[in-house]
């Protein structure tokens, strides 16, 4: 079993160490003692270096099990370090394309309010410019409803690509479409309705400088929702604790609705501005709508589409019960029913209803979100991790 | 019987050596009905197609402990809860996860040992508080990923009795944390535990093939059904989530609360299994460590098919002292050592020759320490020819199975003289097996399980001694009558340890104890429980066999048996009996 000595093992010399063999050790696995947390940790680390019970023998100890003890006792634990490198950010490839993007619904929006415009007037041989002939009653249509549909896909894309992709659910399609096109159309409905129509054919009036103002504001929305993403991101990697976390995120929030509020108002006065037929009602109502869509859009961001979704049906509910109220108003015995709306609209126009319905349930979800989106769970580095489908 | 067999990660979708027993134990305990509930760690182990299993062999699920789970495999949700069902939901969870997260953050050293089983009650207490909740309601994955946990995993964390590691625990390591659980914690929300055939509720025992998440569902079966549960580890599940967690960029807090969910669990496991079966030595201290019961544990090794190797024939006398290496080239076997030591034994046998065989290993290194190696031996010995007008070769070669020279693993062994092993770091030593079903005698270095597999049919050296090495390969290539005497001897242990044979046979026993020591279920037979009293042996385990178990040859009946039907065994038999009796009796 065991190799017979030679003559010159006596004559080679004697490596002499220090008294203590345990030392040798604890130096040798330094890094491995210092960030155990736990006894056994060193022990696997041990036989993995293939430390096994006879090697334990020679440091007088019955196994591995305890020479790992007295490692563990006898190294000082590493300090953490302070700051921990926080996670590479995930930087897209290309950002020129990505915030172009942004800018596309904005721009398709602007182009189909100008076609619009100059299918306007309606000339006499007008429909003879065109390379099919339509009669000139449909051009408009035609042009008003191609523009929405493109509209409508330069946002999916947006909202798809840039920092407002939802990964764990989007907002539902009905309430988004509902409320923007009652921002839009909204006004001309009300007054069609409290004036005894609507006429037949209809000739929607729409409001091209709110839609204008809105898909604009898409850009502005990205860039404040990535900055809210990423210095939360950063927040949870500096913060001890949880309430540490809300501190710092709280005014993240509000300074992002803010800065969100501002652009959106610059936007829409601007196109108020080139456009015109706005009014402060106007304004203010297009402010509130474009404050509650990105509050939602920020939650369903963050993991909250349940909540988002909840705000935006309100929202909906409530603009759908002033028309409603208007029509219940007709049947006979009930007239006193459409007053509220009667008297709102005579006092502030027909844009306070939006107003009124917006902003409330944005309230609302601002409230939810300095709760929610304080969390630790809302800025879980997971949550950007795998993207998935979803909806605008 | 039906054995509900608990994987993870592995059979029956990986194929390594690693998990082949579990292949070759349900392909040798055909009496008994097998349904595997696999859980698998990598989307790979899922994409290819279902294994083809024998016929009483079916895989009952399948769910994965990786990336989001899908509703798919989890129990389905009763009826829509209201608001404050849903409250009271939150509350319960509040209460349970608080326990396992106290028991988590707790330190070992703040009290007297009072306070350690109150760990152990804790860690008890929340899991399978979480565990009942997630049968009654569904929905504790979403639970665990809410902002609640983490709320309560914080306070834990910050609490007095916490951790000192734990104490710094940041936001971002409470979230990792909570989403390491959430997965780890994924076998409770599962489908698994009905009544039905498929379910745990219907089988009579759960075999889980190692520790940890495998385990998981065992226990709760134990807990929900009383099944007994057996667990058997090759590898200890404890040890390898060390190694893993040393070696991912994870903090020091998620590591500690990594590390104690781990213990704990691989500790309640240990506490509850019927019977613990390690693998080696090794596996068995690990469990003992963790607080296993040593009445409870019984080494069974792990069976290697002997078959192939019965054909190699004994060495020849006039053997050309050929030492042969086989395994994955790895730094981790230390051929450089080898290389210097067979340098040593040149010097006193010129005639001895190196064979190295095997193919690059897993470890990142492997084909950098290959070339180093080979650049070595070119270097240590110079290319060797008999004459002068013949081409010189080496005397070291490194081959690899399946080559021109070696075509099969078996011929690798037969040119051996003598089998070298020099590793500095061993599990269990497969080629060391392999080499005793040949016959061969082997030198091997003292590192993992060498010392229980050979015994005393094999020198045995320690590890980094190129000197020790060399003189033992010297002795034994010195004197074939010993090597032929070792090699039986080696031989004779092996086919008496490690065969496949001797592995089933030990767990058909096993099965068929813990059968037996399983009283009357109430799951299987509400009846047993006669006052509140459970009857061992009330239902025997072949009551539950559909039909082929123990069943006689039709056509034989033996002739004592014949006569015994219920028409002919009463009155006239005991007549006829009585009736010389009273005779005799009248006689005397």
């Amino acid at each position: 079993m065991t190799a017979p000595t030679r003559k010159e093992t006596a004559a080679r010399p004697v490596r002499r160490g220090p008294a203590d063999p345990v030392r040798a050790l604890m130096h040798r696995h330094q890094e491995l003692c210092a960030h155990a947390v736990d006894p056994l940790e060193i022990a696997a680390g041990l036989e993995a270096h293939g430390v096994t019970d006879r090697t334990a023998a020679r440091f007088r100890h019955r196994d591995v099990f305890s020479l790992a003890e007295e490692l563990y006792a006898r190294v000082p634990r590493a300090e953490p370090e302070p700051g921990a490198a926080p996670a590479p950010e995930s930087v897209p490839r290309s950002r020129g394309v990505r915030a172009a993007l942004q800018l596309l619904p904005g721009a398709v929006c602007a182009a189909a309010v100008a076609a619009l415009a100059a299918v306007e007037p309606v000339p006499p041989g007008a429909s003879a410019v065109l390379p099919i002939a339509l009669p000139a009653s449909l051009v408009r249509p035609a042009v008003g409803i191609a523009g929405v549909v493109l509209v409508a896909l330069a946002l999916r894309l947006a909202v798809r690509t840039g920092p407002l992709r939802a990964r764990t659910g989007g907002l539902p399609v009905p309430w988004v479409c509902w409320i923007v096109g009652h921002a839009v159309y909204g006004d001309w409905l009300l007054a069609e309705l409290l004036s005894g129509g609507p006429d037949l054919p209809p000739h929607p009036r729409a409001a091209a400088a709110t839609a204008v103002g809105l898909a604009l504001a898409v850009a502005p929305a990205a860039w404040c929702a990535r900055w809210f993403a990423v210095r939360g991101r950063r927040g949870l990697a500096a913060s001890r604790g949880l309430a540490e976390l809300a501190a710092r995120v709280r005014p993240l929030l509000l300074a992002a609705t803010a800065l969100f509020l501002a652009a959106l108002v610059a936007v829409l006065i601007g196109a108020g501005a080139m456009l015109g037929g706005m009014g402060e009602v106007d304004l203010t109502a297009a402010a509130v709508l474009g404050v509650l869509l990105f509050l939602a859009r920020l939650l369903a961001v963050h993991g909250f589409p349940g909540a988002a979704a909840a705000g935006l049906a309100t929202a909906a509910a409530l603009e759908a019960l002033a028309p409603a109220l208007v029509l219940i108003a007709r049947l006979p015995g009930l007239a006193p029913a459409g007053a509220p709306v009667e008297l709102l609209i005579r006092h502030a126009g027909a844009a306070a209803v939006p107003a009124l319905a917006c902003a409330a349930p944005a309230l609302g979800l601002l409230a939810y979100g300095l709760r929610a989106l304080t969390g630790a769970r809302a800025h879980s580095p997971a949550l950007s991790a795998e993207p998935e489908a979803d909806q605008p | 019987m039906r054995i509900a067999l608990l994987t993870e990660g592995g059979y029956p979708y990986a194929t390594g050596e690693s998990h082949a027993w579990c292949d070759r134990l349900v392909r040798g305990l055909t009496g008994h009905e097998f349904a595997v509930h696999a859980l698998t760690t990598h989307p790979r182990q899922e994409a290819g197609q279902p294994p083809e299993l024998p016929a009483h062999v079916r895989l009952a699920h399948t769910a994965p402990l990786w990336g989001a789970l899908s509703g798919a495999h989890l129990r389905p949700a009763g009826e829509r809860r209201t608001r404050t069902a849903a409250r009271r939901e939150r509350r319960r969870f509040a209460e349970h996860f608080a326990d396992l997260a106290t028991a988590l953050t707790a330190d070992r050293t703040a009290g007297p040992d009072g306070f350690m089983i109150d760990k152990a009650d804790r860690f008890a207490a929340g899991l399978y508080g979480l565990a009942d909740l997630a049968r009654t309601h569904g929905g504790l994955p979403a639970l665990l990923c809410s902002e609640d946990a983490v709320r309560i995993l914080e306070a834990a964390c910050r609490g007095p009795r916490a951790l000192p590691a734990v104490h710094g625990a940041q936001v971002r390591d409470l979230l990792t944390v909570t989403e390491q659980l959430e997965r780890a914690l994924r076998p409770l929300s599962l489908d698994w535990y009905g009544e039905t055939p498929d379910g745990l509720g219907g089988a009579d025992l759960c075999h889980a093939t190692s520790g940890g998440a495998a385990a998981l569902p065992g226990l709760l079966a134990k807990r929900f059904f009383g099944t007994p549960l057996l667990v058997t580890e090759y590898g200890v599940r404890l040890r390898e989530h060390y190694l893993a967690h040393a070696a991912a960029p994870l903090t020091a807090p998620v590591r500690a609360l990594l590390a104690a969910f781990h213990g704990a669990l691989a500790a309640e496991t240990y506490a509850r299994a019927a019977l613990i079966t390690p693998g080696n030595i090794h596996a068995r201290r690990w469990q003992q460590r963790c607080g296993a019961d040593p009445g409870r544990l019984r080494t069974v090794y792990e069976g290697m098919d002997a078959a192939p190797f019965a054909a190699v024939a004994d060495a020849a006398a006039d053997d050309p002292k050929t030492l042969v290496w086989v395994g994955a080239i790895e730094p981790d076997k230390d051929l450089i050592g080898l290389l210097h030591a067979f340098a040593e034994i040149r010097r006193a046998e010129p005639a001895a020759t190196l064979r190295i065989i095997g193919g690059d290993g897993h470890d990142p290194r492997a084909p950098g320490y290959r070339a180093h190696c080979r650049a070595l031996a070119a270097q240590l010995f110079p290319d060797e020819a008999a004459d002068d007008h013949t081409v010189g070769e080496n005397p070291v070669s490194f081959e690899e199975i399946g080559g021109p020279e070696v075509p099969t693993l078996e011929d690798a062994y037969a040119s051996a003289a003598v089998l070298v092993l020099s590793s500095v770091v061993e599990g269990f030593p497969r080629s060391l097996v392999e080499a005793m079903f040949c016959g061969r005698a082997t030198v091997s270095t003292d590192a993992g399980a060498v010392c229980e597999v050979i015994g005393g049919t094999g020198l045995v050296v320690p590890p980094r001694n190129p000197h020790a090495l060399a003189e033992a390969c010297r002795a034994l290539l010195g004197d074939p009558g010993r090597r032929v005497r070792l090699g039986a001897a080696a031989r004779a242990r092996a086919l008496e340890l490690f065969t496949v044979e001797q592995n089933i046979a030990a767990f058909r026993g096993i099965y068929l104890e813990l059968i037996s020591h399983a009283p009357g279920r109430p799951a299987a037979s509400g009846a047993a429980y006669a006052d509140g009293v459970p009857r061992p042996f009330d239902s025997p385990a072949e009551s539950q066999v559909p039909g082929h178990w123990a069943a006689a040859p039709a056509g034989h009946t033996p002739s004592w048996a014949a006569g015994d039907g219920p028409d002919d065994a009463g009155v006239p038999a005991g007549a006829a009996a009585g009736a010389p009796c009273t005779g005799r009796g009248e006689g005397s």
